[in-house]
C-alpha cells in the first residue's frame, strides 16, 4: 500500500461510497415499494403488505417463466461448463498452432452486443426451417456464457502444477483419466463456481431470449412484457426476488473462487 | 500426496510424446462457435445485400439506411450514447481504481470490489426498471425535491437520452473500474516509492507512472463498455423511451414489426461495423496485457 495523504484517502472513500450508494439506491427503493400497499408506485409509503409477493406466487405466467428459465439456465450452465473445461484445458496444456487466434475466437461473444447474437441466430435458423423456440434460446445462451466459463477455468487450470498430472501419466493413467482424476478434482471449486455463475447469467439473460422466442416465455421475458405493456405493482416483488436470488448465487460463486485462491 | 519420484524410482518416466497432445479439447467450443456464431452472423451480413422483393445482390438496403434521417439519427444516437457513457464512466473509474489499489488494505480490497460489482450480476432489466422508480416525475427524487420546494415538480429526466446515458454510465463505472484495477494492482509499488524518494509528488506518480502503465486496462474496459452500450436495447427502452430510438430499438421493431428481414439484417451489419471499428484499439494493447477476466 502506498502512503496517501489522509485527505486524499477520505475524498476517495467518499467517492467510492457515493458511487456504491447510487448503485444500490434504486434496488432499495424497489424493495420498499414491494411491501407498500399503494397501488401506484408513488411516495409516500402507505402500509406494509406482502400482497404483491402473494400475487407473484399465484400467477401462472410467472411460474411458467420461472420453470422455463430454471430449466434452460441449468442446461446452459452444464453444457457451457463442460465445453469450457476441455477448451480451457487444451488452451493451457496443449501446444498447437494458432492458439492465440483460437483463444480470441472463443472469447469473441464477449465483445459482440447480445442483440447481434440474437438477431443472427434468429434470421439464420428461421431461414433453414426452425421456428423461434426455447431450444434456440438454449444455444444462444451457451454461446453467451462460454467466454466467461473459459476465462474462469483457464485461469484456474493454469495454476495447477503440471507435475501432478505427469505423475499420473507415469503411473499409467491415460490422458483422459488424468484429467478426470487429477485436474478436475484440483479445480473443483472453480468448476462449481463456474456452473453457478453461468447459471446466474443465463437465468437473467433477456435480449437473446427475447429475439429467439415468439410465444414461449422465460422469467426475464415475462418481466419485460409486464414492464412495457402495463402496470403491475407485483413487478417490484418479482424484482426483489430475482435480485436477491441472483445476488445470493453470485456470493456463493465468489466465495468458491476465493476458496480456490487460498489453496494456491 | 506421495511425490512421483518416490514411486517410480529406477525407471525414469517417459513423457508422452506431443502426439497425444490434447489439442482437440478445443473442438466442441470451436464447433459451437462456428455453427451458432460465425454462420448466423455471416448469413445476416449476406442477407443485408439482398432485397425482400427481388432476387440478386443489391446495395439498396444500405442506400435506404443512409438516405433515411430516422435511421442515421438512430445510429448517431447509439454512438453518442455509448461514447458519453464511456467518457463519464472513465472519469469515475480512474479515481475508484486508484482508491482500491492504493488506499485500501489488500484484505479489504476484494470485499469493496465485490460490493461494487455484485449488483451487475443480476438482471439488467430489473436494474433499469428500478431506476424508473427513482427518476420518474412521480419518483423518489421528484417527491423529495417537491417536499423541499413545497410544490410538485416535474423533473422531465426519465425517457430522455440523458437518462439512458445515466443508466449505462453506472454499468461503465463498474466494468472500467474492474479492468483498470486488475492492471493497476500489478504495477510494481517500488516504482512509486522511487518517484517519492526522488521528490516526485503523488500527482506526478499518477500521471507519469500509474496512468501509462494502467492504460491497457482502461482501453479494454472502455472498448467493452462501448460495445455493450452501443448495442443495448433494455436501457434505451426503459430509461430512454421510444420517441428517439437507438439502432437496437429500430432493429427489433423492424424484425418483429415489419418482417423486412433484409432491412433488419442491414441494421445488424451496420452495428457490426461499428463494433469492429471500436474493437480496433484492443489490438494495440493486446501485446501489452494478457487477456484476463
Amino acid at each position: 500500500m502506498v502512503r496517501t495523504t489522509i485527505h486524499g484517502r477520505v475524498a476517495f472513500a467518499l467517492l467510492f461510497g457515493a458511487v456504491t450508494a447510487t448503485i444500490y439506491l434504486p434496488i432499495a427503493v424497489m424493495a420498499v415499494f414491494s411491501v407498500n400497499s399503494g397501488r401506484f408506485q408513488v411516495m409516500p409509503f402507505r402500509e406494509f403488505t406482502l400482497v404483491w409477493f402473494g400475487r407473484v406466487f399465484r400467477d401462472d405466467q410467472y411460474f411458467t417463466g420461472l420453470m422455463n428459465s430454471v430449466a434452460i439456465a441449468t442446461a446452459v450452465s452444464v453444457t457451457a461448463t463442460v465445453i469450457a473445461f476441455f477448451c480451457a484445458y487444451s488452451l493451457v496444456n496443449a501446444r498447437f498452432p494458432g492458439k492465440t487466434a483460437v483463444t480470441l475466437f472463443v472469447l469473441a461473444p464477449f465483445a459482440v452486443p447480445l442483440i447481434l447474437i440474437g438477431i443472427g441466430l434468429r434470421l439464420y435458423f428461421v431461414s433453414i426451417g426452425f421456428e423461434p423456440s426455447l431450444g434456440l434460446v438454449y444455444a444462444g445462451q451457451v454461446l453467451y456464457v462460454l467466454p466467461l466459463a473459459v476465462l474462469n477455468l483457464r485461469n484456474r487450470i493454469a495454476q495447477i502444477p503440471k507435475s501432478h498430472e505427469e505423475a499420473a501419466w507415469a503411473l499409467g493413467a491415460s490422458r483422459m483419466r488424468a484429467i478426470l482424476e487429477i485436474v478436475l478434482p484440483s479445480c473443483r471449486f472453480a468448476v462449481v463456481a463456474t456452473l453457478i455463475i453461468t447459471f446466474t447469467f443465463a437465468f437473467d439473460e433477456f435480449v437473446i431470449a427475447y429475439f429467439l422466442t415468439n410465444f414461449s416465455i422465460t422469467l426475464p421475458i415475462k418481466i419485460w412484457t409486464t414492464l412495457v405493456t402495463g402496470f403491475d405493482p407485483a413487478i417490484n416483488a418479482i424484482g426483489v426476488l430475482v435480485f436477491g436470488f441472483s445476488m445470493a448465487l453470485g456470493i456463493v460463486a465468489q466465495a468458491l473462487f476465493m476458496r480456490k485462491d487460498q489453496r494456491k | 500426496m506421495v511425490g512421483p519420484g518416490a514411486v517410480i524410482q529406477g525407471s525414469p518416466p517417459r513423457r508422452r510424446s506431443p502426439v497425444t497432445n490434447l489439442w482437440y479439447g478445443i473442438l466442441p467450443a470451436v464447433i459451437l462457435m462456428a455453427v451458432f456464431f460465425v454462420t448466423p452472423i455471416g448469413y445476416t451480413i449476406g442477407l443485408s445485400f439482398t432485397h425482400a422483393d427481388h432476387a440478386g445482390l443489391t446495395l439498396s438496403n444500405y442506400a435506404a439506411f443512409f438516405s433515411n434521417d430516422r435511421f442515421t439519427d438512430a445510429l448517431a444516437r447509439s454512438i453518442l450514447m455509448a461514447s458519453a457513457a464511456v467518457i463519464i464512466a472513465s472519469g469515475f473509474a480512474y479515481p475508484l481504481a486508484w482508491f482500491l489499489t492504493y488506499a485500501v488494505r489488500p484484505g479489504r480490497r476484494l470485499l469493496l470490489l465485490f460490493v461494487l460489482i455484485a449488483p451487475f450480476w443480476t438482471s439488467f432489466t430489473i436494474r433499469a426498471f428500478s431506476w424508473q422508480l427513482v427518476l420518474s416525475d412521480s419518483g423518489v427524487i421528484a417527491f423529495i425535491l417537491g417536499r423541499i420546494l413545497g410544490e410538485p415538480i416535474a423533473l422531465g429526466f426519465l425517457y430522455t437520452m440523458s437518462a439512458s446515458v445515466f443508466g449505462l454510465t453506472l454499468f461503465g463505472i463498474m466494468l472500467i473500474t474492474l479492468t483498470i484495477f486488475s492492471v493497476m494492482v500489478t504495477i510494481d509499488p517500488r516504482l512509486l516509492e522511487a518517484n517519492r524518494d526522488l521528490g516526485g509528488s503523488e500527482w506526478q506518480g499518477f500521471v507519469e507512472i500509474v496512468l501509462p502503465l494502467s492504460f491497457p486496462g482502461w482501453v479494454i474496459g472502455a472498448v467493452l463498455t462501448f460495445i455493450i452500450c452501443v448495442g443495448d436495447y433494455a436501457v434505451p427502452t426503459l430509461l430512454g423511451g421510444g420517441f428517439k430510438p437507438v439502432l437496437a430499438q429500430l432493429m427489433l421493431s423492424t424484425l418483429k414489426g415489419t418482417y423486412d428481414l433484409p432491412m433488419a439484417a442491414t441494421f445488424a451489419a451496420v452495428l457490426m461495423v461499428v463494433v469492429l471499428a471500436s474493437a480496433l484499439p484492443l489490438a494495440l494493447v493486446r501485446r501489452q496485457v494478457r487477456l484476463q477476466g
